[in-house]
Order: structure tokens, then sequence, then C-alpha cells
């Protein structure tokens, strides 16, 4: 056909003018590259070429040259120690005729710290940290003098004692100055043994005022009042700190075991030129964000600032075939590690890359060999670790931190995913092995968050691996009780599985024993639709019919509401009306209108969108009212509607909650006081009626309706933020014009007093938003607390919210039973509420907690005892 | 934060032919973007497989989530032909996609994403001659998530296997109806492949390196091949 050869033709110029376009490389790009890629092939064969390839460019750069040196180190971390080799050999001075041409390394050094200062000024605190342990190799190297040094690590050590520093600064802070202090100790301890021990006496004094915050994020649900922290955890600080001592103990003659240090191979430390003295720095303080002033800086766009907890690392390996992470070489790796995580999050196929050929980087013997490799290192006593492993471990570790990773989560799944791809035969060991010690630790009362991210981990992984599991090891388990952590992940990751694939493939994969339905593992049938009145024996099978043929003919939402009304009147004339006919006919329509929509998530926002106007109606409360913001029960009958149509098929409940939130059909709050009340009898192994078991799929439920509450303020700020934008603009452009026409008259400015109008009703908007942010928060704590400290004669009370919090009771867990287990695990779910929404809650800090937990002044409860010191805890109170 | 190596949220060559926008113009509309482009998909995945994959790459927290999810049908039968748009609410979420859900399987399968334009109406239906996306018209290999064979070589083999039945269609029986012709010769009849429609799974990820250096080769073929 003609146009395709038309096409063609102009796709052709298309990609030509595309080439034409195309930057040529100039030769300071061609350089700039030969910096950045320095040592990928054989560092010390390219070190000399490098080094003339820098003295030989004409003209002489150095802001260009530091730059380059500045990319390289900050986003090259393993790669630090050869860069300062290089800047190192730049010191030589070839021509020692000249005694007065400046050495090239000296220049570069010293603007290569301007640099340094302007990620100090941004705050970048990755940028900042790895520029400080470039500095400390060359203190080693002789280019920087210890004084300077130790002064620099002073002043970061000194934002541990700033009033009220936030965790989050504190620790990277101190991150900064402790990885400096690893690498420079051997100069600095000898320039100074008093200053660096005051160093590290200044940072034990700070981790040791943070336990209360440790107890909460430490991987462990155990649930009780104790500040307990268990003995086998890795909180990044301490490691850091543990390392440190072990350095110092020996005057840092460890450093040479842990750090490549190739700039003292060859060479001397003493230079013509005298040490460079780094510039004294202060840490710029906290960007503070204040209420209300947020959405006027409008940059930042109202984000919420995150990470304020201490980082714990999952340790999966022993000390022989991973690091031990609390020694200088163990710290080191896994920092190196960490970081280039994070840099490569870009592409996390290089990421893979890059992380499978650190051992290039670190000292040879570090690592066993690649099986195979002509590579031939001594084993190291006492290393020799696993790679792969090592990979793995830090990995799962970055992912599982709490209360949240620093990269999205999916990104180390799918990190994960491409290590298995690049090397199956040792990354696919490492990644079993792993399971396995996670499943043995759900026994050992691994934080429930952590297990809901294992087990999304465990899902998508065998999405990618054909959902191959040996799923056999795991049967004798089944004798646990239904509750227990380890029968709970299993049946979280068989319906994940089925999410991601269909029932038939997963039912497959399991044995025999876990096919049974009596094994509660998975479904006897495929996840599908449960319309209620399908059956033409129930008592309203009639009725609906009547409602769904209506929709079946695209009757528009008028129509069927009318029809409703009839329906109405019609149930409430029979011998029925004693019943809630009003919920009846909720439940009729609303399901009526899934079951229209349920052949896809396309045709359910085809059926809410057609019929908007009846479900408004319907939320409103009367049948045929309209308008408001609805009827709490209404909205409830709703969402019990939805649940009860979906109840075979969970993720279509959270689906449609967030559809019918989206449509402002109900507010998150609905959904959060829905869920403490009914969540649990979705799907799930509990019998209506039973108290009520928080577990994962009602946190998600949870989780979804905070979020959204959420979102939408962010959104509104940033509404409002543009609007102001805008506003300002137009003002300052409707000046410019005003000062231009000299001649013309000159009004009065009135423009300046009126608002913009889209202006107001964005912060109306955000108002209003803000009330209902509050009001889910507050509801869900409000859930939270009358299902763990239930006054006498609550609801359905959980009988053991109390017992299991005792702490000897965790040690009888063997005869636990259901009751126990679905308080430990809402104990746990109460934990990863006040720390994940700490940043909100922090927001309304007196408020909410005068509204809940005045009630329990004087009084002497356990339970209340634990929720309020968690809670205080979390808002930074205790 | 990409001196090092490229990242992988850069949208690709593609350059749909229908969509009235110069190349400068596009990218400025990618570069906002929060739809897009999936494929390789199998006719079988459903919308609610694409969405729980999908979420992972959501914030909900930050006021995005997944907007809508618009299947990729065959213009004739109506049917999934294995490609689909995703529209998230905010543009970091397109890019989070690109990183860590692109190259990666739903449903057994290695799926491609790309940011996109945006769904505009007619979109949602297959380019191909055939109804489905034009990449499976001249697919050489067989694919059981997709249907089998491509769409040309389905149609030969429909013709060839309408030739075989059609071959003998005057048969008889009886004595006399096969003839003698001599020693040692034995009629072998037509042999036939059968085309199974069965559902199928994508036999390889090897295929996938195979795909792309044949996506790269052809670039100017590329909107040929993704609609």
């Amino acid at each position: 056909m003609s146009y395709r050869y038309g096409g063609n033709r102009k796709r052709y110029r298309d990609d030509y003018e595309d080439r034409r376009r195309e930057v040529i490389e100039t030769p300071e790009d061609r350089l700039k590259t030969a910096i950045i890629k320095f040592g990928e092939v054989d560092v010390v064969e390219e070190l000399p070429r490098l080094e003339q390839q820098i003295r030989d460019f004409q003209p002489l750069n150095i802001p260009f040259l530091s730059e380059a040196l500045r990319i390289s180190v900050t986003e090259q971390p393993y790669k630090i120690p050869f860069y300062a080799t290089l800047l190192r050999n730049l010191y030589n001075t070839p021509d020692s005729i000249h005694e007065n041409t400046p050495v090239l390394g000296r220049l570069i050094l010293e603007d290569f710290w301007k640099g340094f200062q302007a990620y100090l000024d941004k705050v970048a605190w990755r940028e900042t940290r790895l520029c400080i342990q470039f500095f400390a190799h060359l203190t080693v190297a002789g280019l920087i003098s210890p004084e300077s040094m130790v002064a620099l690590l002073q002043s970061f050590v000194a934002v541990l004692d700033e009033f009220g520093v936030s965790h989050g600064r504190a620790k990277k802070a101190a991150q900064a100055a402790g990885e400096g202090l690893i690498i420079a100790g051997p100069v600095l301890k000898a320039h100074s043994p008093s200053s660096v021990n005051d160093l590290i006496t200044a940072m034990h004094t700070y981790s040791e005022s943070t336990t209360n915050a440790k107890w909460l994020v430490a991987l462990s649900s155990r649930a009780s009042n104790e500040i307990i922290i268990p003995e086998n955890a890795h909180e990044v600080l301490d490691s850091l700190l543990n390392a440190l001592d072990i350095l110092n103990a020996a005057d840092f003659a460890g450093t040479v075991d842990c750090i490549p240090q190739p700039y003292l191979k060859d060479g001397a430390t003493t230079f013509d030129v005298p040490k460079y003295d780094l510039p004294s720095v202060l840490v710029p303080p906290e960007i503070i964000e204040v209420e209300g002033i947020t959405s006027e800086a409008g940059s930042d766009e109202g984000r919420i600032k995150r990470e304020e907890w201490p980082e714990y690392y999952f340790r999966v390996f022993s000390n022989d075939v991973s690091p031990d992470p609390t020694t200088p070489a163990g710290y080191v790796i896994r920092s190196n590690l960490v970081d280039t995580l994070d840099i490569f999050e870009i592409n996390r196929k290089e990421s893979a890359r890059l992380l499978l050929e650190y051992p290039k980087w670190n000292l040879p013997g570090t690592f066993k060999p690649k099986p195979g490799s002509t590579i031939e290192h001594e084993p190291v006593v006492g290393k020799d670790w696993q790679l792969d492993s090592t990979v793995i471990e830090t990995i799962l570790g970055a992912y599982l931190v709490l209360p949240q990773s620093s990269q999205k989560p999916i990104y180390y799944i799918s990190l994960i995913t491409e290590l298995c791809k690049l090397s199956p035969s040792t990354a696919g060991p490492a990644v079993g092995k792993s399971i396995r010690k996670l499943y043995s630790a759900l026994a050992e009362s691994l934080d429930v968050e952590v297990a809901r991210r294992f087990a999304e981990w465990f899902a998508v992984h065998m999405s990618n691996f054909g959902f191959q599991w040996v799923w056999k090891e795991w049967v004798p388990d089944l004798l646990l009780s239904p509750q227990h952590p380890k029968r709970a992940f299993i049946r979280r990751v068989v319906e994940l599985e089925i999410r991601l694939a269909y029932h038939e493939r997963i039912l497959k994969t399991l044995p025999p024993e876990m096919e049974d339905p009596e094994a509660y593992v998975i479904s006897e049938q495929a996840p599908g639709a449960a319309f209620e009145y399908e059956d033409p024996s129930h008592p309203h099978h009639e009725a609906a019919q009547t409602v769904l043929n209506l929709f079946r003919g695209r009757a528009n939402a008028e129509d069927v509401i009318t029809h409703l009304d009839t329906l109405k009147s019609m149930l409430e004339a029979s011998d029925e009306g004693h019943m809630d006919v009003d919920s009846l006919v909720r439940s009729i329509a609303v399901q009526s209108l899934l079951n229209i929509g349920s052949r896809s998530f396309s045709h359910l926002l085809n059926g809410i969108e057609r019929y908007l106007a009846l479900l408004r109606s319907l939320a409103s409360g009367g049948v045929s009212s309209s308008g408001g913001q609805g009827n709490a029960k209404a909205k409830s009958d709703i969402l019990t509607a939805v649940a009860s149509f979906w109840r075979r098929n969970r993720q279509m409940v959270g689906i449609v909650f967030d559809k019918l939130m989206q449509y402002q059909i109900v507010d998150p709050t609905d959904v959060v006081g829905w869920t403490f009340v009914n969540g649990s009898i979705v799907g799930g192994v509990r019998e209506p009626g039973m108290p009520l078991n928080l577990s994962v799929f009602e946190w998600d439920l949870l989780k979804g309706a905070l979020d959204k509450a959420n979102g939408r303020v962010i959104i509104a700020r940033r509404k409002i933020a543009t609007l102001r934008k805008e506003d300002d603009d137009a003002r300052a452009r409707a000046k410019a014009k005003q000062g231009m026409e000299v001649d013309g008259e000159i009004k009065p400015d009135e423009t300046d007093n009126v608002e913009n109008p889209a202006l107001e009703t964005a912060l109306k908007a955000s108002e209003s938003l803000v009330k209902e942010q509050k009001a889910a928060l507050s509801r869900t704590l409000e859930g939270f607390i009358s299902c763990l400290a239930p006054p006498e004669g609550g609801s359905n009370p959980n009988p053991n919210s109390r017992s299991v919090i005792d702490a000897a009771a965790w040690n009888n867990r063997a005869t636990w039973d259901r009751d126990d287990w679905n308080a430990w695990e809402t104990w746990g779910w109460y934990r990863q509420f006040v720390r994940e929404y700490a940043p909100y809650l922090r927001k309304y800090t007196n408020t909410l907690e005068t509204v809940s937990f005045s009630r329990f002044e004087g009084v002497n409860d356990p339970a209340a005892d634990l929720l309020r010191k968690l809670w205080h805890i979390a808002t930074g109170q205790e | 934060m990409a001196h090092v190596v490229t990242p992988l949220d850069q949208p690709s060559n593609y350059k749909d032919s229908q969509a009235r926008v110069d190349r400068s113009k596009q990218a400025e509309l990618l570069g906002k973007s929060s739809t897009l482009y999936i494929g390789n998909l199998s006719f079988y995945t459903t919308e609610e497989q694409i969405f729980e994959l999908f979420s992972k790459c959501a914030n909900a927290e930050d006021g995005g989530g997944i907007k809508r999810i618009i299947m990729g049908l065959d213009k004739n039968t109506r049917t999934p032909c294995g490609f689909c748009f995703v529209e998230y609410y905010t543009h970091a979420e397109a890019l989070a996609c690109m990183r860590f859900a692109s190259g990666t399987k739903l449903d057994e399968r290695i799926i491609r994403c790309d940011l996109d334009l945006g769904y505009k109406e007619g979109r949602q239906f297959g380019r191909g001659k055939s109804g489905g996306q034009v990449r499976d018209e001249h697919r050489q290999d067989y694919d059981p998530g997709r249907g089998g064979w491509g769409a040309q070589a389905q149609r030969l083999e429909i013709e060839r296997r309408r030739e075989v039945e059609e071959r003998y269609a005057d048969a008889q029986d009886g004595p006399g109806a096969v003839a003698g012709g001599g020693e040692d010769w034995k009629d072998q009849g037509g042999s036939q492949v059968e085309n199974k429609l069965k559902r199928g799974r994508s036999p390889d990820d090897d295929g996938e390196q195979a795909r792309m250096a044949q996506r790269s080769r052809l670039d100017d073929d590329m909107d040929i091949n993704r609609m």
C-alpha cells in the first residue's frame, strides 16, 4: 500500500535529521570518558596512560578535569582509591627544572574542593560522604594535611550534638565522618590520638541515645513493653562503630586489610608542595518544613520527608559465607555495595553487572574467584567470601529496611532477577538460601512488614523464574496453626502468585498436601466473582435480575434509581419488611453493577463511570435523595457489597475500593472504618463474628486508603504552588507592562488585590483534603486502639491482645492458637502504622493524642501502655 | 546521575506513524507522559495480571496510582492481541516501569515497556492487515502465547491445510480405488501440522535477546513492529 511507502520515506528523512542532530564528541568529552572509565580493563596498565593523557591535554582546563574527577568519585565509589592514586600521580613533577610551574594534581584538588562545597551546600549527603572518602585516601597518600582532615570530620560529628537533630541527618553525618575515619585512621591516629578517640566517643554517645527508635525498627515484631533489641540485629551505625572500635584498638593497623591503598604501592607520601589544608566547613542546617509554608516554597511540592530511623539490615549468611558487617572489612564492603545499589537505580542491568564486578576493586583474596576464573589469588584467611551471596544478602538487607526501603521495592526485586539471569549458577542458590533463611525467621518474630515484603519478593521472583519452588519442604509446617506466620506466608505467596499468573498454573506447582482445601493454602476454585443473587433459589434473585437487566440494557442512571425506589417499597411491603431494606437495596444495586463490570478492570471502570450518579445517590443514604457528603452507613454498605461480591478475589476488593475512592463515592476514612469492622471476613480463614484479625490483606486496604488521603493532599499542594507561581508571573508581567506605558493613565494597582478564583478554589480543596487526611489517620489510630486495648464489652474484641504482649507469652508460642497469632499480627501492623506514617502523624500529634489516648489516663493497662509507648517513640516524644 | 551508565527510562526510537507531531514535540510530550505502551504480552494475559505487576511501580502516597488499562485488541475479532496501554496519574510512575518492569516477565513472557504519547481513540486496535499487531503479521516463529504462527504464516498454514483436505475429496472406496503402481511404493499422504491454539508460554528467555537485536536492526520498521 502506498501509505507505507510514503511513511517509510518520511521516516528515513526523520532519522537522518536525528543523526545530524547528534552531538559530535569533542576531545574534552573523550578525555572525560577516559577518566570516568578509568581502570575498567586493567587499572595498573591504564594508570600511566591516563596520567599522560591528562598531562598532554591542551588547553589546560582545571575545572573540567576536577569535574570529571568529581563525577567519577561520586558515581563510582568502589573506584575511589584508584582515583586517589591518579591524583597522587598527578602530583609528580617530572620536570623538576621548572620549580615554579604549579603542580597539576594540586590545582585539580583545590578545584575539586569547590565541588565538594557545592554538594555540602545542597546537603547532598551521598556525594558529600563519598568526597570525604576521597579526601581520606588523599590524607593517607600525603596530599592533605591530617589536621585539616580531622577538622573536617569533627565538623560532621558536631552535627550529632545539634539540638533536636533528626535521626536521618545524624545518621548520615556520622556515616560520613566514620567512613572517612576508617580510611584515614592510620594517619589521623598517629597525628592526634585524642581527636580520633573523641570522634568515636561522640558517635557512641549519639547511638546510645537512639535505643527507643531502634526498638521500633529492629526487624522483629516481639510485642512486649520491654525494650529489647535482638542480639543478631545489625544497625548500620552500630556496625560502623563496632568496626571503628576494632580498628581503633589496634591504632588502625587493620585499615590496610580492608581498604585498598594503591597509592602507597609506589611513590613516597612526601612531596615538594606542602600538604593541602582543607578549608573549614560548617554543615548547613536542616531544611525545616513548616506547616503551611511548604506550599509557598513550591519547589519541594510538599513531599514528605522520610528516613528518620535507624537502619537494620537482615543477615542471611554466616560470617564465613558473607562478611560480618560489624567488622571493618564487612562494613566497607556493605557500604560500597549499598552505594552502588543506590547510584545505579537508573539502570538495574548495569547495576547487576557492576555488583558482580565489585571484587575487582577490593583487595585480592576478599572473595572466592568465580568458577572457571583464570585469575588466581591466595585466599585471605578469614575472608574468601562468596560474592553472589554477599551481593544478594546486601540487596535483600536494603530491601527489607524498616519502615521503608530507600529505593522503590520493585527495584531490588528486579535487580535480583537480573543477577540471577547474569549468573544463574551462583546467584540462584544464594536466592534459595535467602528464602529458606527468611522463612525460618518467620517463626522467630520476623516483623510483619518484613514478612509482607518477603512474600512480595518471593511471588514476583518466582513469576520471573517459572514458579519453580520446592514447596514440598514446607509441607510439615501445615501442622502449625493456620494463623502461624509461616502458614500465613504460604497462603499470601500463593495468592500473590495467582494474581501474577492464574489459578491452575499455580495449583500445578504445589504438592498434593497443599492442594487439599483443608490445608488452607490455595482456594479450590479460581478466584472469580461471587454474585450473591445468582442462584435462582435466592429469595432476592428475581429482584436482582430486574436491576441487572436494566444495567445490561444500559438504562440511564435515573431510571435505575427510580426502579430501586419501587423495589424498596415493594420489599418493605412484603414480609421482609422487618429487615434493613435500605442495605438490601444497596447490596443488590452494587453487586449487580459489579456483575456487569466483572469481566475486566476496564469493564469495572466503564460500569462505575456510566452509573456514577446512581452510586452517588446510593452513597448519600436515602436511595433517591442526592447530594451531600454521603452517609456513613450507606457507604459502609457499598463497601460490604463489594467485599461480598469479590470475596473470592481479594485483589479485586482492593482495586474496587481504590476506584470507589478515586471516583469519590467513598472517602478514605470510610474504607479505614469499614476495614476495622469487617475486613477479615473477606476470603480469609476467619469466620464472621470471630475477633478481628488485622492481617496483611486488611493492612493493604488501610494503606490504600491512607495513601490516597495523603496523596490527595500532596496533589492539592502542588496545584496551589503552580497556581501561585502562575499568579506571581502574571502579576510580574502586568507590572512590567504598566511600567512600559509611561504615557498612559496610571491606574491604581487593582490587580494585586484580586485573588485568583482558581487559587481560592484550590486552597479550599486543600483545606478539606487536609481535614480528610487527619480524619483517616485518626480513624486508623482509633481502630488499632479499639482492637488492641478493647474496652469492656467492646464489639468482638480479641481476648488475647493483652496476653500476647506479656514478656513470657512469646516463649509459650508453641501453644498459641488463632486468637494469639491474630493479636500478635495486629500488634505488628500497629507498629508499622506508627513508624511508616510517622511523618504525617507528627503533624497532628497533639490532637490525635488527646482524642485517642487521654481515656487511658491513670488506667493500669499494659496494652494501653504499649500503644502509647510506640506512639510516643514514633512521634518523637520518647 | 547518568554519567556512567545510560538510564533505562529513556523512550525508544518508536514514532507513531499516525500521530501528527514531529520528533522534538514528541520528545517533549514523552518527557511528561504518564502512559506506557506494553508489548509482547501473551494474548491470554488479563488486565488484572497487568494491574498486579504495574501496581508495584505505582506511588499512591505521592498522588499516583493506576488510572486505567487499555487492552490492545484485534480489530476484527475484538480479542486481546498482545499489547496494552497502562496509564498512571504521574510521570514518575511511568518512568519507574521503564526502569523496573520493562524486560521482566509477566505471565511468563518478557514484556517491553515504552513511554507513550497517550491513548487516542482507535489506538486500542491492532494495525496489522489481519487485525492483530503488525509484528504478528510476518513473524516466522511459533509463539503459543500469541496465537501460534504469525498471521501470514497462519494464512499459509490454513491454505496448505485446505489444499491437503481438498486433494483427496474425490477419493473412492472399493476395489480398484487404489492403484497398484508397482512394488515398494507406499502412499505417504499429506503431513499436517496442527495449529495449536492452546494457551502456551514463550519457550525461552533467550528469545528476548534475539528479539531485541532484531528490533534495533529494524529500527525504521519500529512502528510496524509495534502496532
